[in-house]
């Protein structure tokens, strides 16, 4: 990534442990956006990005039409909407065989979590040409992951952000969307983004996706989609290691499988 | 339609007008030539030039912005303040961290919108109340997050972003209700620009002891006394001509409103530079190349508008023979 710039941290973080009115930390956080000053085009692609009303509004249009296509046009069915998390973090994992599914896990979001989720996109497909990365950014609030070249340090500033804002992530741990609708193995980067954080990771798995929009498809067909929301996996105990990535991707895949067979 | 709003073909009807207009086109051709000038004569060096380049190459884009809708009719100008003001807050809210509290930054620019359709419609009314309204509103608004802490700093950076941005630039906008609006929002900008460069120029000649260090490094006693007389002759000489036979053309009120027009632009400035480093920051933006953000040029305005506009009003009102409540009236 071009910028090493952090991401915030909130302050607010701590507020549960009890804080008496007598304490005197009342120092004024001026936090500045994590993003300022840097040019469109490299803050379109950051992944510290913050957004403000403009794209929160826009985004918020998007999402209820979102909503309401997936409903009139797919019948979206959704079971397990109740093992969706209260607030952030949290990271949303499903299988992937279209572009479907983003929106899919997006239109079963609650409307109060929805201005905290970031899609993690592939920046080759999503980040490559301006008007696609305006898009992607403004009105998906997508930030971008390099497939090619995915370094530890890009993971790193992810996993900083979802604990540190906190904020809640759609991923896609196969790493592309499949071309026979069968899944593939999940990546052990899902495991770099919360191993030992105490993050709760929900499995989803997305059923009709593949046949209603497939990746050699230009328009989707009216096929009905299903979405099944599984129990949600912590990884507090987990090391932050190779061995405890893959571990985190395998039982995620499980999981995810798990629902497939679930009814 | 409209003549005050629309009719471009007054533009030129103040002699001041067609001064002003003439003199900042000519400040534009010459300045390159003194820029040259001193360049040539070596009292300019190289990472000075480049920076005086960038700002020449601004100003002369960011004058006709300025400039040309305040010719073009009232509407046009009032339009540009309204998106000026938006602008400005969001660099300010993107600056001080205060637009991750969406809803109040929702309530601010809500409450902008009010101000500036009382403006359009010249209904001084709701452009008065606009003010308090919201600042009601930010309170309530904050109320909703159900999370005490932090309440009056989320309070206090909604309220103060909305009384610069809304309120201060509002007020320039609402000169645009007098008839004759279009050389005195000249002679204001002429003479808040010219405060600032003059702050420079008179810096660099004669400026030793620096004035608040802590606040803003760069500025001096002898730059900022120099621009205080420079700036409230000049204003006060145009504004003997703009005001002519008013209540206000007399000596020693034209030399208060220069004064006003030069202090409180220079307080602006040192306001903007006190925001700046209680954040941590040297630019508020990037978008003007060679100047930095929006508000580092147009922070010594903030202040003057209110200021100025009651000043004048008190002596010859604002708009008083304009048909008010143009859209919302009684039909």
């Amino acid at each position: 990534m071009a910028d090493s710039r952090q991401p915030p941290v909130n302050e607010g973080d701590d507020t549960d442990t009890g804080t008496d009115a007598g304490s005197s930390d009342s120092d004024w956080e001026l936090t500045p956006a994590s993003d300022l000053n840097l040019p469109v085009g490299e803050r379109l692609r950051s992944l510290s990005r913050e957004r403000g009303l403009l794209d929160t509004s826009v985004g918020f249009l998007w999402w209820s039409f979102v909503r309401t296509y997936m409903t009139l046009y797919h019948r979206l069915r959704i079971v397990g909407r109740e093992r969706l998390p209260l607030r952030a973090p949290f990271l949303l994992v499903a299988n992937h065989a279209s572009h479907l599914d983003v929106m899919v896990l997006a239109s079963a979001l609650p409307r109060r979590l929805r201005h905290c989720v970031y899609p993690i996109a592939a920046g080759d497909t999503f980040f490559e040409s301006p008007m696609a990365a305006s898009f992607a950014a403004f009105v998906l609030n997508a930030l971008p992951m390099w497939r090619r070249r995915a370094g530890a340090h890009a993971l790193n500033q992810l996993r900083e952000r979802l604990v540190g804002e906190p904020c809640g992530y759609i991923l896609f741990p196969e790493g592309t969307r499949s071309r026979t609708g069968e899944m593939g193995s999940f990546k052990s980067g899902l495991g770099m983004l919360v191993a030992g954080t105490g993050v709760p990771v929900i499995p989803c798995q997305i059923e009709g996706a593949f046949r209603a929009l497939s990746p050699d498809r230009k328009l989707p067909r009216p096929r009905q989609l299903y979405l099944r929301i599984g129990t949600p996996l912590v990884f507090a105990e987990t090391r932050n290691d190779r061995d405890g990535w893959r571990q985190i991707a395998q039982d995620t895949e499980a999981a995810v499988v798990a629902l497939q067979s679930a009814d | 339609m409209n003549e005050r709003l629309f009719g471009y073909q007054h533009a030129f009807d103040h002699p001041v007008t067609v001064w002003l207009t003439v003199f900042i086109v000519g400040v534009l051709v010459i300045a390159p030539l003194c820029i040259a000038i001193a360049v040539w004569s070596g009292r300019v060096v190289e990472p000075q030039r480049t920076e005086l380049r960038k700002r020449y190459l601004s100003w002369l884009l960011l004058a006709p912005l300025m400039v040309i809708p305040i010719l073009l009719g009232a509407f046009w100008m009032m339009l540009g303040v309204m998106l000026l003001s938006i602008l400005c807050y969001r660099e300010y809210a993107r600056v001080t961290g205060c637009f991750r509290n969406r809803l109040i930054s929702l309530v601010v620019v809500i409450g902008m919108l009010m101000m500036f359709l009382a403006v359009f419609d010249h209904w001084y009314g709701m452009f008065v109340a606009a003010g308090p309204l919201t600042v009601v509103a930010i309170a309530m608004a904050a109320l909703i997050a159900d999370e005490p802490k932090g309440y009056i700093q989320r309070v206090a950076l909604g309220v103060l972003g909305f009384m610069l941005f809304g309120f201060g630039l509002g007020h320039l906008a609402y000169f645009g209700n007098s008839a004759d609006y279009r050389p005195m929002v000249l002679m204001l900008l002429v003479g808040i620009q010219m405060n600032d460069v003059l702050a420079y120029i008179c810096g660099k000649l004669f400026g030793h002891t620096k004035m608040m260090p802590k606040t803003s490094p760069n500025k001096t006693r002898g730059g900022s006394l120099g621009a205080l007389v420079m700036t409230t002759s000049i204003v006060a000489v145009i504004a003997h001509y703009v005001f002519e036979g008013s209540g206000l053309d007399h000596p020693l009120r034209l030399i208060t409103l220069g004064l006003i027009v030069s202090v409180l632009g220079q307080l602006g400035d040192l306001m903007l530079s006190s925001i700046k480093r209680d954040v941590g920051i040297k630019d508020t933006g990037q978008l003007i190349p060679g100047h930095g953000g929006l508000l580092d040029r147009f922070d010594s305005t903030l202040l003057v508008a209110p200021a100025t506009f009651h000043f004048i009003g008190y002596f010859q009102g604002i708009g008083l023979d304009q048909i008010p409540r143009i859209l919302t009236g009684p039909g």
